[in-house]
């Protein structure tokens, strides 16, 4: 005997479960950490609750769409399952699930381009910071052997002019 | 009484281009050197008039010598 078992994805993070919800045009309202959905079945509001480092689908198991009432019936007729886009919850929760994932996508790739101009910005600093060190020391060794010194910045360019007069 | 001049000029990626003015011979490279050695690793050097100027000075204070020997 062997089985197929297929989970839907964990919704870890809220705010990309609640952009999920609004981009499937599924209205919402939070209340302490629960996401009120605007599906209902017989036990009232579908909502998704944190527990255990995820948000959960809180839901009548009879509205599954292979639920023996669903199939004996075909009509849900508790509150307006019925009118959702997505009628099952197995249906709603993959469409939710497809744009989570996208969004979580998105997000990586915001943070990976986040951190490359991060990285860009400190490789750019140290630079700086190694330059002016630089400057300062040869303009400190300079002034020790005696010289006089102008300094400038010409395109970018930092410009030290040393002199010294010798009889 | 004489003036010396160095210029040096540090670019955006911290490459140094330095350069004497009114030091002759080997001298040049001697300053340059005490200003820069700790601090930088040389690529190379290029010789200007100015610092084959004393060195003939120099060879030429030799021959003299030499001739007064004879």
């Amino acid at each position: 005997m062997s089985a197929i078992v297929r989970t839907v994805t964990p919704f870890l993070n809220k705010e990309l479960l609640l952009q999920a919800l609004k981009n499937i045009g599924c209205k919402y309202t939070l209340e302490g950490n629960d996401i009120l959905t605007d599906r209902k079945d017989y036990y009232g509001i579908q909502k998704f609750s944190f527990s255990n480092d995820r948000y959960v689908f809180l839901h009548d198991s009879s509205a599954e769409y292979n639920s023996p009432y669903m199939n004996a019936s075909r009509n849900y007729p508790w509150g307006n399952i019925n009118n959702q886009e997505y009628k099952s919850v197995s249906e709603f929760l993959q469409a939710v699930g497809e744009e989570y994932e996208k969004l979580y996508q998105k997000k990586l790739e915001e943070l990976e381009r986040q951190r490359l101009e991060e990285e860009q910005k400190r490789l750019e600093q140290e630079k700086l910071a190694f330059i002016e060190n630089l400057t300062n020391k040869i303009t400190q060794k300079a002034k020790e052997e005696g010289y006089t010194i102008k300094k400038e910045k010409v395109k970018g360019k930092v410009k030290l002019v040393l002199t010294k007069n010798t009889y | 009484m004489a003036e010396q001049r160095i210029i040096i000029e540090i670019d955006e990626n911290g490459k140094i281009h330095a350069k004497t003015e009114g030091i002759k011979g080997e001298m040049c490279l001697d300053e340059l050197q005490k200003l820069l050695s700790e601090y930088v690793d040389l690529l190379s050097i290029t010789k200007t008039d100015e610092f084959y100027q004393q060195n003939e000075l120099k060879n030429q204070t030799k021959n003299i010598n030499k001739n007064k020997k004879i």
